[in-house]
């Protein structure tokens, strides 16, 4: 089964993913969305680590780290980022964190990958202003998007047809570009917030 | 004199260093940390992980080989031991001027 959810406060994805493995569904893999096995109801105790890693031996490194600690590593890759732990071991200690500068700054490491993102977008969308690829025009005068050859001289059955059949293809021609500001802006809303998270955090 | 700005090291930084006097792996360094703190420190693998980064970018520890392909073996380096020597002197001060107080205290 797979879930689709976004969350910014690992606490709360850690809570849902216990609450998920508590009704019998085991995390397996975050690549696409939360994958989930079906298996039997378990009081799991899931953790969450944000890292990336440059090589793979640094990423078996720390995976070995934690296994020999009793925790499970359940998703994550090299460069995906989160990482998921289950407690394995009822011995082990009841978090992945032991002091408040570790825990916060997990959000700090996520607050900087959003900056980047948000960097890696900026070049693009900056492209398309100065390659004049942005017709402002046409917000105010969609009428010039649709190309088919004397779509506005149709009436009925007949326009419709054309007039909705060629909108998603007008839609995208006019407006595809939007997703560069929304994308730097959504990655800059969540860089704010992950590190208004790490603040806060830092001060308790 | 003007002290070095890593100095005091924290409790952790300190049994991490002192207990890599011999190379060691992230799991034993854990455990070596809880024994020479007679299980007053213990670490949690998440902020250890972080703690070897850093001493790592401090160059306080170093990696050494090891034939575990899994787990990297660290040493603390001729730097980190400076680090360990002053924030040893800079107890040894506290120790003695606070002995000494207390020496005064129980004259009077």
């Amino acid at each position: 089964m797979r879930k689709f959810k976004l969350f910014l406060d690992f606490e709360k994805e850690a809570r849902w993913l216990n609450k998920m493995a508590s009704e019998g569904y085991e995390l397996v893999g975050r690549s696409f969305g939360y994958r989930f096995r079906k298996s039997k109801p378990d009081h799991a105790n899931i953790k969450i680590d944000y890292r990336l890693f440059k090589k793979q031996a640094d990423f078996v490194d720390y995976c070995t780290l934690f296994e020999d600690s009793g925790w499970e590593h359940l998703a994550g890759t090299k460069s995906s980022g989160a990482q998921y732990f289950k407690q394995v071991n009822k011995d082990a200690d009841e978090d992945i964190f032991s002091d408040i500068d570790s825990k916060a700054s997990r959000y700090k490491r996520l607050s900087q990958m959003y900056i980047s993102l948000a960097m890696c977008y900026l070049p693009i969308f900056a492209a398309l202003v100065t390659t004049n690829a942005i017709n402002i025009d046409a917000f105010f005068n969609p009428k010039q998007l649709y190309f088919t050859p004397g779509l506005w001289d149709k009436t009925g059955a007949d326009f419709w047809g054309a007039f909705l059949f060629e909108t998603p293809f007008a839609f995208f021609r006019g407006f595809a570009w939007l997703a560069f500001p929304v994308m730097i802006a959504l990655c800059l809303i969540f860089s704010y917030k992950a590190e208004q998270r790490y603040q806060k955090i830092k001060k308790k | 004199m003007k002290r070095d700005k890593h100095i005091p090291l924290t409790e952790t930084v300190y049994y991490i260093l002192l207990s890599l006097f011999e190379p060691a792996h992230g799991y034993l360094i854990l455990q070596k940390v809880e024994e020479l703190s007679n299980g007053q420190v213990r670490m949690a693998a998440g902020t250890l992980y972080g703690a070897i980064e850093n001493l790592l970018k401090l160059k306080f520890i170093q990696p050494v080989e090891s034939g575990d392909s899994r787990r990297k073996v660290y040493m603390i380096t001729e730097l980190g031991k400076d680090m360990l020597r002053l924030d040893l002197e800079r107890m040894q001060h506290m120790i003695g001027i606070t002995e000494d107080a207390f020496k005064r205290g129980g004259i009077s």
